[in-house]
């Protein structure tokens, strides 16, 4: 996915509104953003205030209602619903406050998922998971599932299938919304780790000012209109 | 290869629901085969073939139909008059002998009752439907009976479940006290039995022994039987094609020689259609009613534990458009647990259908025309497997194609 200007992500003057009967709820408000290859970019803003919808719109889960979201070269915005889906697989990484792991695999199959929909052998796709697992401090769990793992490891599982298709782009939803502090502070290093040694650019939502703090910038949604305000660890 | 797996795991996630689901399906599909194995062979006796079909002369205005036994010879001919006249490629005759264990008419039961057939034996081996055509192996045993009543003037032969019912065994000396042929009594030797299956409820006999028994009445009583005149109650005739079946009834209905009692000429399939007339309703009824609506039950049935499975997994089929699997592959996903779960159960259902009823059981004892036993069909064993993945397949669609309209986006956190 290469950038143009060095930025990853850009969104060009994004509306999203949406129907609630016969009220209009203006979610974004022509919003533009930039976001440089390898950042570390956090989002925050108070309930309602715009972050996962823009979080959607950028990882091509949900279509704005005027405006452009690009990432890289790709026209995101004008995707259907099927490309998006076989884009998401190649270039974008999730991660969810709630982990999302599926109950009936194991750690390692959790991880192989998304693998299952590239042209990838069996060796290749237990290559790269065994890889992802390892980079999260997870090899000795592989054959365990989720409800035999604490909540940061199964965040980290979460992690792993995040990056084991090798995205540029990793969007966190909320990542530590759901842990402990100790277990939240492992998260933030593993996903500070990948920013630095993978260059690997995030966008994290969050409500925890600690978790912000390990963001290269934060972003501040209000009603819908971004407002930078300077701080991060960078 | 992977998508399977993940298939056998869903439908593992919930057990107590996989083995409920499995079991409505094992239990409507025990029924739906056993009504189509009997629907299947009612319409196989009575489907007409093209070829080597076999047509039957009876009484045309009784039923039972009783024609004297003078009409044999001729009809055996064909009533072939003339030199070009169409012959018969075979033919056999049959007499119907009920009789009882029990000397005593107060204490006959159905139980201590047998009803048999008097016929010439070697029509067993040409002229009987299956028999004409057994392998080797099981036609050889069958070939030593049949040779056993030829040499024994009292010998029968006797289908498995008879033997069982009434106790007896090869080499059992019995005598029959008459029912219908009231004061013969016949002495008789078991010489063997049918192979296993259409015949274990048939009981056959010599007729030269019947009519032996009958000219012996005449000369003890100087009168003949009530029966001596009414003796021949089918006579089937072989031929080999429509138009060869078309001249035989010609010849046989415009013959002077069949006056008084008139006789008809049809084929076995029409004639037992004929018969199975006074169960039409009933056999409508299973055919339209009774089938369709235990398939409409199944699919409910799957339908109902599908949708809960799926209803309580829409975030993961979420999560799983979001990782990029497309709204068809999550649909195949659904349908193939369906399908899966459905296939496997009819499959093990109609194959223990197949096995308990037919060899366990010994047939299903469904009292309609004079079919004793129903047998269910090996193809059934299939059906099993198309039933039960068919109506999972229909039962599943609409849950499954609800799949595709869980919004991505829902999986994350809705506060923000």
């Amino acid at each position: 996915m290469d950038t143009v200007d060095g930025y990853i992500v850009r969104v060009r003057r994004v509306h999203r509104f949406f129907r609630r009967g016969s009220e209009r709820v203006d979610v974004l408000n022509d919003l533009t953003l930039d976001v440089p290859h390898g950042e570390f970019l956090g989002l925050m803003g108070p309930s309602g205030s715009g972050k996962t919808t823009l979080l959607n719109l950028i990882a091509g889960l949900d279509q704005p209602s005027a405006g452009e979201v690009w990432v890289g070269q790709e026209l995101v915005s004008a995707m259907s619903e099927s490309q998006l889906a076989r884009w998401r697989t190649r270039h974008v990484g999730f991660v969810f406050q709630f982990y999302h792991l599926l109950p009936v695999l194991t750690a390692f199959e959790n991880v192989e998922l998304p693998l299952l929909l590239l042209p990838l052998s069996a060796k290749q796709r237990r290559q790269q998971v065994l890889n992802a697992l390892d980079l999260v401090g997870l090899n000795e769990r592989v054959r365990h599932r989720p409800g035999q793992l604490s909540g940061g490891e199964q965040q980290r599982v979460g992690i792993a299938r995040a990056i084991v298709t090798d995205p540029l782009l990793i969007v966190a939803d909320e990542p530590t919304g759901d842990l402990d502090a100790r277990s939240a502070a492992e998260i933030l290093d593993i996903l500070g780790e990948l920013r630095r040694a993978l260059d690997k650019t995030i966008l994290m939502v969050t409500h925890d000012p600690h978790a912000a703090e390990r963001a290269d910038r934060v972003l501040h949604l209000e009603k819908g209109r971004l407002v930078e305000q300077p701080g991060g660890a960078g | 290869m992977k998508l399977l797996l993940l298939i056998l795991k869903n439908i593992r996630r919930n057990l107590l629901r996989s083995t409920l689901t499995s079991l409505g399906v094992l239990v409507l599909v025990f029924v739906v085969t056993l009504i189509w194995s009997v629907l299947w062979f009612l319409d196989l006796v009575t489907a007409e073939r093209s070829r080597n079909f076999k047509g039957i002369v009876s009484e045309r205005w009784r039923m039972p139909s009783q024609m004297p036994f003078s009409y044999a010879t001729t009809l055996e001919e064909g009533a072939a008059r003339e030199p070009g006249d169409v012959r018969p490629e075979d033919s056999m005759t049959w007499q119907f002998f009920g009789g009882s264990f029990e000397p005593d008419p107060r204490k006959r039961t159905r139980d201590n009752t047998i009803f048999g057939i008097a016929l010439e034996p070697a029509k067993l081996g040409t002229m009987m439907d299956e028999l004409d055509q057994l392998p080797a192996d099981k036609a050889a045993p069958l070939l030593e009976a049949i040779a056993g009543l030829e040499g024994r003037p009292n010998g029968i032969i006797m289908g498995r479940t008879q033997l069982q019912r009434t106790g007896k065994q090869i080499g059992d000396r019995f005598t029959l006290y008459g029912l219908n042929y009231r004061d013969i009594n016949l002495e008789f030797e078991v010489v063997g039995t049918f192979p296993e299956g259409r015949y274990d409820n048939t009981v056959a006999f010599h007729r030269h022994y019947l009519l032996a028994a009958l000219d012996a009445y005449q000369q003890a009583r100087k009168r003949p039987h009530p029966l001596a005149d009414k003796t021949l109650n089918l006579v089937w005739l072989k031929v080999p094609d429509r138009a060869a079946f078309d001249r035989l009834g010609a010849q046989i209905t415009s013959s002077p020689l069949y006056a008084s009692p008139a006789v008809k000429f049809e084929t076995a399939s029409s004639g037992i259609a004929t018969f199975l007339e006074a169960y039409r309703d009933l056999l409508w009824g299973m055919r339209w009613l009774l089938a369709p609506a235990i398939l409409a039950t199944l699919a409910l049935v799957i339908s109902n534990a599908i949708s809960i499975s799926v209803r309580e997994r829409r975030t993961e089929m979420a999560v799983l458009k979001v990782l990029g699997f497309r709204p068809a592959q999550i649909l195949l996903l659904v349908l193939g647990e369906a399908v899966l779960l459905g296939g496997l159960s009819g499959l093990v259902s109609s194959s223990a259908t197949y096995i308990l009823i037919n060899h366990a059981f010994g047939g299903l004892k469904f009292p309609i025309a004079f079919f004793p036993a129903f047998f269910i069909p090996e193809a059934a064993i299939w059906w099993g497997l198309a039933v039960g993945a068919g109506t999972a397949l229909a039962g599943s669609l609409v849950p499954a194609w609800n799949t595709r309209s869980v919004r991505v986006a829902d999986v994350f956190a809705k506060v923000a």
